[in-house]
């Protein structure tokens, strides 16, 4: 099955490179002219770390054949984008952010794509929006104690708030914005239908949040989830996939519980008002590429967006992968066209919760 | 801190000459102007301004109880730290004045270097130290003490941030006890007075600048803590600044982040001006003396 789609893949993949050598214009998705952007600057903002030094080791390819200086900034902050884009001096070219803000800002902040310019079509279905390509793919997963629930674990977001089954100290997200998917899990606990969310629902979905009581822990950074599963501070932890796998790999007795794992990824976009958009559409394109797609796995482990790229990982990683059939099948998304006009609402309900209110 | 000095230098005045020393402070001047004056002005009008002129970015400061609770825990845990700061200082600072030259240098490092190391590194070995399988923690376990809570608790937020203040307690105070003539104690003395006696009613009320100084610096930087409260604080010991952080950052409010630094800024200008005349009253009645 797998390896008749790969087939499949690569005759499509010779198809559009053909099609490519005909059609000058259509772009294919890792490629890039030879020296097209020589004596050009293209500043790439992203989060840092590991995540960022990937990313640019997966562009290394782009850089070398296009001719391109990249530069690199970060972290991403919306706000300082907007700074930019309202001052009419936009230094960012291409910008990775989180899941939402390219759409609750699409065409204010980040350009509307054109997707003629983009080859999105090794891209995990409904991943490209409107101003977006998908930069990784990770997800938010339930991890537990096994310690502390031996044959008795939680399978689910349901177990993880009942205290009264499953006592023990529970540990959030809190680095800043609240979870779409996880309040909507919430809100599924308190007998509602995530699919048929209203604003007030909000508010039941963060109580549920908020009645798991004053022992609850919100991390700040992931660095600190991991820290707390690998002292053990907290029995049941809402972790990212990447942090999960280092966690264990560094010996936490935690395990996954991958039933409703929240769907993530991380977004490029373009700014409004960028120098030069084809320069930045070029660095998209580069990205989106099998080879790069790859590299960006095997440096950082969050999971390739090209369906084509096949990492070579060792198997502590490749089980935190997120794009196994099995995975993608357990994996639940977060009702975007509910969350994109929220966001403010649910973004203030949640600073007030984590404001101790 | 100047201004509490005890002595003022009296130059000779000569006309014409008088306005020298104003333009010696031009390039501070300047400078003030360029990266506070100019930036505050901007902060007060965004919040007068965005989305449209009005007072509706207050109005929704005062209109949600958050802020408000918020906006009191600040000026707690800030009051609290100062508290901290000045009972571990005041000791400190005068047995920098009492021993010889080479143990003060000693003592002088000791608060100087983490003084050179950056507050956050501070506030992450705290992070370590008051954590739940922490060192202090199975200290206070081995003690008989179980399940004390440090970590994401106000209590440890005022120990990381008293701790990384301290230098500022400190500092000022050394500097007012050592121009103390400690002869004034020993007449005491030799006039009858027990030590405690000597001590307040002495040395303490000549010292008393120090701490006022020392205390309004702590008690300021403290309001605006941002990195301690938010790494070893709980919900419960969230400060305003991580609220602005929120509405600027990740809703792109500038205007109310803009309201909230203005609300902070006057609460304080007010406590100072209630706190004023009290310090003014005992420092003269500590020059009577």
């Amino acid at each position: 099955m797998l390896k008749s789609r790969y087939g499949i893949g690569a005759v499509l993949a010779l198809g559009v490179l053909t099609g490519a050598a005909f059609a000058q214009d259509k772009p294919v998705a890792g490629e890039v002219k030879e020296g097209s952007l020589k004596g050009k600057t293209l500043t790439f903002v992203s989060y840092g770390g590991i995540y960022q030094d990937g990313q640019t080791a997966a562009l290394k390819e782009f850089v070398d054949k296009s001719g391109v200086k990249l530069l690199n900034d970060g972290p991403t902050e919306i706000a300082k984008l907007q700074a930019q884009v309202e001052s009419g001096n936009v230094t960012w070219d291409v910008v990775d952010t989180d899941d939402l803000p390219p759409y609750v800002y699409c065409g204010k902040l980040f350009q509307k794509l054109d997707l003629t310019k983009l080859d999105v079509s090794k891209i995990p279905e409904g991943q490209v929006g409107e101003c977006s390509v998908p930069a990784m793919n990770y997800g938010v997963v339930l991890m537990y104690n096994k310690e502390k629930y031996k044959d008795n674990p939680p399978k689910s977001w349901a177990d993880f708030f009942d205290t009264e089954k499953f006592p023990g100290v529970r540990g959030i997200d809190g680095s800043g914005s609240p979870t779409g998917g996880l309040l909507e899990q919430a809100f599924k606990y308190a007998g509602g239908d995530p699919k048929a969310m209203t604003v007030a629902d909000i508010d039941k979905a963060i109580d549920v949040v908020r009645k798991l009581g004053p022992d609850t822990i919100f991390w700040k950074t992931g660095a600190e989830s991991q820290q707390l599963a690998e002292s053990g501070e907290a029995d049941m932890l809402m972790m990212w996939t990447g942090r999960a796998m280092t966690a264990v790999k560094n010996g936490a007795k935690y395990a996954p519980a991958w039933q409703d794992w929240l769907v993530v990824m991380d977004q490029m976009t373009i700014p409004v008002g960028v120098k030069d958009t084809d320069a930045a559409y070029a660095l998209l394109n580069a990205y989106l590429g099998k080879n790069a797609q790859e590299i960006l796995t095997e440096k950082t482990s969050y999971t390739p967006i090209n369906s084509e790229a096949r990492p070579k990982v060792d198997a502590s990683v490749a089980a935190f992968l997120t794009n196994t059939p099995e995975r993608q099948k357990q994996g639940y998304k977060q009702n975007f066209k509910f969350w994109v006009p929220n966001f403010a609402v649910a973004q203030e309900k949640w600073s007030a919760l984590m404001a101790g209110n | 801190m100047s201004a509490l000095e005890p002595t003022t230098p009296s130059a000779p005045q000569r006309a014409g000459w008088a306005w020298r020393p104003y333009a010696l402070t031009l390039p501070a001047l300047l400078l003030l102007v360029a990266v506070i004056g100019y930036p505050l002005l901007t902060i007060v009008l965004r919040s007068l301004s965005e989305p449209q002129w009005g007072l509706q970015n207050y109005a929704w400061f005062f209109g949600a109880p958050v802020n408000l609770t918020v906006l009191q825990r600040t000026f707690t845990i800030s009051a609290w730290v100062t508290v901290v700061c000045v009972l571990c200082a005041y000791p400190y600072a005068y047995l920098m004045t009492a021993v010889g030259p080479r143990v003060r240098l000693v003592l002088v490092l000791c608060v100087l270097i983490p003084f050179w190391v950056s507050g956050v590194v501070r506030t992450l070995s705290w992070v370590i130290l008051l954590q739940d399988s922490g060192v202090i923690n199975s200290l206070l376990r081995s003690a008989g003490f179980d399940g004390v809570r440090l970590i994401r608790t106000q209590t440890g937020v005022v120990i990381g941030m008293a701790q990384v203040l301290l230098p500022f307690m400190i500092l000022p105070l050394y500097s007012v006890m050592k121009g103390i003539d400690l002869r004034l104690v020993q007449a005491a003395r030799s006039l009858g007075a027990r030590p405690s006696r000597a001590f307040f009613t002495v040395y303490l009320p000549l010292s008393l600048p120090g701490v006022y100084a020392g205390a309004i610096i702590v008690f300021i930087l403290a309001l605006g803590f941002y990195i301690t409260p938010a790494l070893l604080g709980g919900p419960r010991s969230t400060m305003l600044s991580t609220l602005v952080q929120t509405q600027v950052l990740s809703l792109l409010q500038w205007g109310r982040g803009g309201a909230m630094g203005v609300v902070l800024l006057i609460a304080t200008f007010v406590l100072l001006a209630l706190a004023a005349p009290v310090m003014r009253s005992r420092y003269r009645e500590a020059g009577r003396r």
